[in-house]
Order: structure tokens, then sequence, then C-alpha cells
């Protein structure tokens, strides 16, 4: 028993370590006190280590970001959800969230349309300055396309009544739709740019890192990204990286712990959302038919998709 | 080393297996059956065969992998779509499923799209069938000045001639509603709404506060209208279908989307996996191939006959599936796209002079349920509060008016034709990410500020009701699809580019609409009841990947402007050889303004082809209709 408090103290200590790097992971006092009798610090360390294990039960560490990315981000998604009297990104984990999706499916862009070729943004084009692109050879070749051939098309742009006026690629912004993002980079490697960017412009425009910054500075050189204010961002439009991270931000608060973030559900508990808890989770005695038609609200304690398949596979659970 | 292998031929071949596949695969193989032939039909689609229960029962609450990652949609490495707004631009490929995607994603493996769709079902009237000769009679002169460029076509068939097979697919689907009309008058009804020979199998979901308050409030005057619970296809109670296969009631868990999110994990949410394909398996003559992407339909270059469909395996291996009769049940575009790829049928070729536009496969897209920037209206009920977490299902808990759509009010002198489909009070039924991010996150969407709008959001002491109503979109000869000639699929295949903004009539209609919603809204007691500003005609333009397209692929009246005849046949590329391909779906013509729709359409178009299907096989003759 006491070896086993002592391996998982050794664990306590790399966690308390690794919060060395990254402000998120709590810190956690070992033995800080040492006026305390023996059996208080036994009870403080138990103490600590159910909430260790409630901890480690969910995310901590990284497997994509670099150290230097890690504090950048981090003050990123504490400015955009921020922690006043209820918790923020931080206490949710969502570092730990776009850490773990930008080593996945996400920053491998896994399931994206990524084949060339990638037209970027603000590519305009006119009857004087036509865009001029190569066909595909299986196009050309197809003998059942109307006027199909090997040879260049032009693209002049503009609306149907006035031909060759106006934004040549498309008549529209299209942040948000899918479209806008037409970089020849998965989204790891869009992050990574970004964020050498969003840096680089910290120090040409405020005088320092990110992290220097006064918190009225740094919402504001955020939504100088969403203006496009910076000239020289890596070749990518700012708004696009903007998008990214509010976006990813706020799924770190609201997805599944199951993906790293959202820890505690304390994006949840602050929305009032009810995770898989369809009313009786805990012994409520509530049920969906009732809810959905009530007029006044009832908060439900959380419950997540881990809890629901241990409770359905009957192996406890709440 | 991949190899080419031929398939024993089938009688019977049908392209996807969605919907409407599920039709033509349960009646063709009971049709067999029935006449002791033992044909064979055969099924292809992309995806797999989800086991709905056991894949999805504990894995469906999970709004990052299924709603926003589309982990069960059809993965877009394999096939994309481009877009642009008009024939002068270059256009720019889909490369992801992000949010706001609600109206992006593909469905993918059997059921297709209506495994992830809301379920909102129920009946075109009979205008929708006759858009064109409505206006001309009832406003003559007009249309071409209320749509540029007006491609209009109206259908073959009129409501009353649809009507036995929306019973037919109303019955095998299992639909929720309650039709208050007089069934002893086939004529029109009051409310507008589509004369129905017999109601609906299922009693509507219960109806919420809202709706409710919406319902009352509409009926008195000064409005008189006539609403009606929102009809589904969402079991709400055990049904067994008109093939004799049961079906599970809606449990009311929630995370079924309120825009098309989630599969349904007991089968109550309708789809071909859970109502057709069993009956289909169950007859013995069916084969189901799945995880096989068609990418050719051989042709006889004599007659112009269909003679086989090729696809891959997931090996990569070529199968050949020669058939007697095709029946093209691809979704949206792809069913366009198979059939440029293959020469079937004549390509659309625009051209800046209307007049000379030509040729039919992908002519006349529109869009039956975009995102439209239009005009809202908003207010807020501050005595009806309630739980804005996922609770109920997609399509349940409101009430629908018919009376501000179609050309049930006169549209004299207002500049547009049709209306909207206007309904308050569903469930809420999305997850948490979806109120946040609903419309796509902001530069307002960070920050001190921001944060406290989010708390408490699904704890609501008040009611936000919001419509964006707008009229139709029309055919135009500017809005189109043809083959792209920059990206192509993962097999080297040239993707569908759309060529589309959207028309006129949409704008016009909307700010008409909005203050007529607004009537209502304050009636009902909403305070604040706000319109937002005009949008004019070309200030905004289509920015996104709607996958409620209509149109492109369109059944109609004459061989030089529609694809399907009147038995959903393809018209013959020789005179004297009736054509052995099929079709019916979403996109074979316009779908008046009930919303959505495309299903509403598609689904007796479905049993009219299999009667079509069954009189080219000497199964049975004459159909319904002749």
């Amino acid at each position: 028993m006491v070896d086993q408090t002592r391996r998982e103290f050794l664990k306590l200590g790399l966690a308390a370590a690794a919060s060395a790097v990254t402000a998120s992971a709590i810190e956690i006092p070992l033995f800080g006190n040492q006026n305390s009798s023996m059996q208080t610090q036994l009870n403080n360390a138990n103490t600590q280590l159910a909430n260790l294990k409630n901890r480690v039960n969910t995310v901590v560490g990284f497997v994509s970001l670099s150290v230097t990315e890690q504090s950048l981000l981090e003050k990123i998604v504490e400015t955009i959800i921020p922690t006043d009297s209820d918790p923020g990104a931080k206490e949710a984990g969502v570092i730990f969230f776009i850490d773990r999706a930008l080593a996945g499916d996400y920053g491998q862009s896994a399931n994206m349309f990524m084949d060339g070729p990638h037209i970027l943004p603000r590519i305009a084009a006119s009857n004087s300055t036509p865009l001029v692109v190569n066909p595909t050879l299986s196009w050309a070749t197809n003998p059942n396309i109307p006027g199909a051939s090997t040879s260049p098309i032009s693209y002049t742009g503009g609306s149907i009544s006035t031909p060759g006026v106006g934004a040549g690629i498309t008549a529209s912004p299209r942040v948000g739709s899918g479209i806008n993002y037409q970089y020849p980079l998965n989204f790891r490697e869009f992050w990574r740019v970004g964020l050498v960017a969003l840096q680089a412009y910290a120090n040409s425009a405020y005088g320092g890192n990110f992290e220097t910054l006064s918190s009225t500075n740094q919402l504001q050189l955020l939504k100088d990204l969403w203006a496009n204010t910076p000239t020289s961002f890596s070749n990518i439009l700012p708004s696009d990286f903007a998008y990214e991270l509010v976006f990813m931000t706020w799924a770190g608060f609201l997805m599944d712990p199951i993906y790293g973030g959202n820890q505690n559900m304390v994006g949840w508990t602050y929305t009032g959302f009810n995770g898989v808890n369809f009313g009786n989770f805990y012994g409520e005695g509530q049920d969906q038919k009732t809810l959905m038609v009530a007029t006044t609200p009832t908060r439900l304690k959380p419950a997540s998709l881990a809890q629901y398949q241990q409770q359905a596979s009957g192996s406890g659970g709440a | 080393m991949p190899t080419t292998i031929t398939e024993p031929a089938a009688d019977v071949v049908i392209l996807g297996v969605g919907y409407m596949s599920g039709v033509i695969a349960a009646e063709l193989s009971i049709a067999s059956l029935n006449n002791n032939k033992n044909y064979k039909v055969v099924a292809i689609t992309k995806g797999p065969y989800w086991d709905y229960v056991n894949d999805f029962s504990t894995t469906k609450y999970d709004e990052w992998g299924v709603g926003l990652g589309r982990k069960y949609d059809s993965p877009l490495p394999l096939q994309s779509t481009t877009i642009r707004n008009t024939p002068y631009q270059f256009a720019l490929p889909v490369r992801r499923y992000t949010m706001p995607i609600q109206y992006h994603a593909l469905g993918h493996g059997v059921g297709g799209a209506a495994q992830h769709y809301g379920g909102t079902m129920g009946r075109q009237g009979p205008w929708g069938y006759q858009m064109l000769l409505q206006t001309n009679t009832r406003y003559p002169g007009t249309i071409d000045t209320i749509n540029p460029h007006n491609d209009l076509e109206d259908w073959p068939l009129q409501y009353y001639q649809y009507e036995p097979y929306y019973v037919q697919w109303e019955n095998a689907h299992g639909l929720c509603g309650n039709y208050n009309g007089s069934i002893d008058n086939p004529g029109s009804d009051a409310s507008g709404y589509p004369w129905m020979s017999q109601n609906y199998k299922l009693p509507p979901h219960p109806l919420t506060s809202a709706a409710q308050l919406f319902q009352s409030t509409v009926s008195s005057a000064p409005f008189n209208y006539h609403p009606f619970p929102h009809v589904n296809a969402l079991a709400s109670q055990p049904y067994v279908n008109s093939y004799g296969v049961p079906v599970n009631p809606c449990v009311y868990d929630g995370y079924c989307g309120g825009p098309c999110d989630y599969a349904c994990e007991t089968g109550a949410k309708a789809n071909a996996a859970y109502r057709t394909i069993p009956a289909a398996m169950k007859s013995g003559n069916f084969t189901l191939v799945v995880n096989s992407f068609i990418f050719r339909l051989d042709t006889d270059p004599t007659s112009g006959l269909v003679t086989a469909a090729r696809y891959y395996d997931p090996q990569g291996n070529v199968h050949i599936q020669p058939g007697t009769v095709f029946f093209n049940g691809m979704w949206g575009y792809n069913m366009i796209r198979i059939m440029l790829l293959s020469g079937v049928g004549a390509p659309y070729v625009w051209n800046s002079d209307p007049t000379l536009v030509s040729g039919t496969v992908g002519r006349g897209l529109t869009n039956g349920y975009s995102p439209f920037k239009g005009t809202n209206v908003s207010g807020t009920l501050s005595n009806i509060g309630g739980n804005a977490y996922p609770a109920g299902n997609a399509g349940g808990g409101s009430v629908d008016i018919y009376d501000l759509m179609d050309d049930n009010f006169d549209h004299t002198g207002l500049g547009f034709i049709g209306g909207s489909q206007i309904g308050v009070g569903g469930y809420p039924g999305g997850g948490p990410g979806n109120i946040t991010f609903a419309g796509g996150v902001s530069s307002a969407s960070m920050g001190p500020q921001f944060k406290p709008s989010q708390k408490d959001k699904y704890l609501q002491t008040k009611t936000i009701v919001s419509a964006t109503p707008f009229a139709p979109d029309l055919p135009t000869k500017d809005n189109y699809v043809d083959l792209d000639p920059h990206y192509a699929d993962i097999y080297g295949d040239p993707l569908a580019r759309l060529t589309y903004d959207w028309t006129q009539n949409m704008y016009i209609g909307a700010t008409y609409l909005a203050n007529k919603v607004k009537d209502i809204f304050t009636k009902m007691g909403a305070s604040n009841v706000t319109v937002s500003s005009t949008v004019s005609p070309g200030a905004a333009h289509n920015d996104w990947w709607g996958h409620h397209l209509r149109g492109g692929c369109r059944i109609g009246t004459a061989p030089a402007s529609s694809v399907w005849d009147k038995w959903n046949q393809c018209w013959s590329p020789t005179v004297k050889t009736p054509f052995n391909i099929f079709g019916a779906g979403e996109i074979t013509n316009t779908s008046g303004d009930t919303v959505p729709s495309g299903t509403h359409v598609a689904g007796p178009q479905s049993y009219r082809a299999a009667e079509g299907i069954k009189q080219y096989l000497g199964l049975m003759t004459p159909g319904l209709v002749p």
C-alpha cells in the first residue's frame, strides 16, 4: 500500500514537473508544509492523489505542440475564453484538445480534399489579367465532355451581366463554408506557420511576444487577425488562421472530454449542457419526453460519453 | 495487382443505395417473386452497411466525431465538389467539412444521406408541380421579369396523379402527422395543404408550448391561417410498415440534429436501411454490393442503351456489372456526374445568350433549402422558457402553416412567386457546439464580453423565435452542373462543378414574407420583434456547398429540356428504342415551397419509377397512372 502510494507520488511529481512548462496543468505542492504532522501530510497527499487521478483520467501532456507553441497557444486560448469567476479555456484544458487534434485526423487533414491546384486567397482576375489554369488530362481526354481539350483555360471573373469585372475566383468571401481553406498545407503545418506568423506580428506591431502583452492588447491582436490587418503573414490570410483559433478553442471547451478538452465537463456545466444525461443518469427521475416540452429549464448534471458507455456496459460509471 | 472482373448479368442494376434505390430494390425484388420470375436485382453503393443499432448506440452522442467530424458521412478525399457563382469564375473545391456545415454532408453507406437527415417529410402541393403553367395563367407575362433567363420546367404529371404514389411512400416509411382536411374533397383544401386520400399512419410528436401558442395565434383573426403539426418520418409509435418490416419508435434522446447531423440508433428515423432494404433482402432475389465506387456506365454504340455499370472495389479491382435495366439512384450531383462521365443523355452546355443553351444533363440547378442570407425576423417570447440541450428529435414538436407558400395568396404585383412554409416550436436537437457555432465563429466570438453570452445557454428562461423565410429559388439558364476541368476524384475522374448563385425571386419574396412573419410573432406576444435590413438581389452571393440541391437532372415534358419522362425513364437517344435507364431523386426538378421537400417529391417518384421498370421488364402493365 505504501509502495503503491509512493508510485502514485512519483507520477504526481512528473505531472508537477510538466506543469512548469504549461501553466494549464495543476500545480501540486508536494509536502510543502514541513511543519505538518505526518498524518496531516498523508491526508493532504491523499486528497492530492484523488485530484491527480481525476486529472490523469482526463488528459495532460503534449503529443504534438512544441515547447514554444505550448506557451504561445496557451495564452491565445485563454484570451479567447478567459477565466473569470467561472472556468475558462485554461480549466477546460483546451490546449490539450487542440494538441490531440493536431496530432490526429484534424492535423493530418485526413478527411479533407487536398489535391491541387491550390489557388490562394486574394488572387483576382479580369479581362486584362485573366487567371489561366491547365486542365487535368482526365477531363481533357474524356470524349463525352463538350469542348474538352488540353488547352489552358482562362477565367476573367465577373457576373452574368458584366463579365471580366470584379474578383475572378469567386464573387464572395467564403468564410466558414469550407471553401475558404485553399492552402497546400495540412492543418498541422497550417498551425505551425500560423503561430510563427502571429508571434512575429506580436513583436512587430506590439513590441513583444504575445505572452508578454497586456490582456487588452492580446485580444486586440486577435481582432487584428480577423480584420486581416497584418500584411505579411506567411502567405496565409490572417482571418483564416483566426477562424481556426477561435473555432478550435470553443470546440475544446464544448466537445466531449473524451477528446481531451472540456475537462471535468466545465464547459458543459458553464453552458448548462447535459452531455448524455437524459434526465436520470444520476437517478434524478426526469425523462426527456417531459423535458423537451417543458417551459422552464431544468439543470441536469452533465454526463460524458465514457460515463454513458460504462453505464451501458454495466461496469459502473455514475 | 488490380484486375478486371465481370459479374454475372443482373436484370435490374441499382446505382447507389439511398432512399429511392431502397424502394426500387424492394418493389422489383418482390414483383419478380410474385411473378414467379427469378429476376436478379443488384444494388451497388460506395459506402458500408451500417448496423445502426450496433454501430451507433453508444458512439453517436459525439458532436466532435459525428456532428463536426462527419465520420459517418462521405469522405472528402474520395470525392469533393467545386463551386462558383458565375461561368466566368474559377470554381474552388470544397476542401473540408467545417462549421457551419449543416447543409454540407453527403451520406455514405446504405441509407445514404437519410442516415443523418432531420426527418422532415410531407407533400408537395399541386402548385409545385405546375409552377410555370400556374404563373402564366394567373399572372400572365410576368415570369421573365420575376426570373430573368427563366428555365422553369413543369412536371409531366399533376399532384393528383402522384397522390397514390405518395400513399405508397408514406405507408412504407411510417410518417407522423395529422391531416385535418377533408379526404372527400380531392380538388383543393382551404389550408393549401395538399389533399390526401388517407391520413398519416402515425400521430404527430407532442407539441411544444411555443408551437401551441403559434397554432392558436395563426388560427385566429386576423390571420385565420390553417396550422397543422409538422410532418416527419421519425416514428412516434411502434409501427409495422407496408412490407411487414417492424419499426422502433423514437426515444427522444436528442443528438438527432436540428440541422442534419446524427444517425439514429433505434431506427425510428426512416431510411432505406430500416424500411425497404430489409424487404428486398427477404425476397432472396436481391444482392447488395457495398464499399464499391461506381465510375462509369458502359453504353452500346449503336442503340445507345446502357449495357453495364463499372465500379472499383476497395482493392482497386474494376468490376463490370452487366444488366437489362438500370436505376440511377445516386445522390445529388453524383446522379448527374455519372451520366456526364459516361455520355448518357445530352450534357448541358451554357451560353451567355440564353437562347443558345443546349442539352439537359446538369441543367436547371436550384437550391431547395439553402442557408440563404435573406431577411431575418426574430422576437422574444419572455414567458416561455425551456431546455435547449438535446431532447426530443430533429423533426417534432413544431406547428407549420402552408398559407404563406405556393400560390395560396394573391401574388399580383408582388414581383415574386411562391413563398415559405413557416414553422415554429421544434425540439432542440443539436449538440453544445451547435448553438455557439451556428452561423460560424467570428471576431465577436472571443474575449471577456462574449463568454458570458454562452453561460447557461441551454437553460432558457425565454424563447427566441426566428425565421428567415424566402420565396423559392427558380431555375435559370445560368445555374447548372458540369464536370470540373481542374479537379479530380481519388480515381482521377473530374469532379462535379456547381455554377450557382441565388436568384432574384428568393430576395424579393424574403422581404415580403419576413414582414408577414413579423405580424405573427408580434401577435404571439413576442417582444423586440425586428426585421433585419433588406438584402437586395445580387448584394450577397451563395457561398455554401449546399446539399439541398434541386434540379440539374430534371423530369419534364420534353426531351429538349429534361432528362426523365413521365415514367422517370430517360428520354430515348433514338426514337425507336425505349431507354433502359430510370432515375428518381431530390434533384429531378424544382420542389415547390415545402421544407425541405426534396425527399417528399422524390419518394413518390421512386414508386412511379418502380412501375416504369416493372413495365419495361414485363412484370406489370399498365401502372396506377398511364
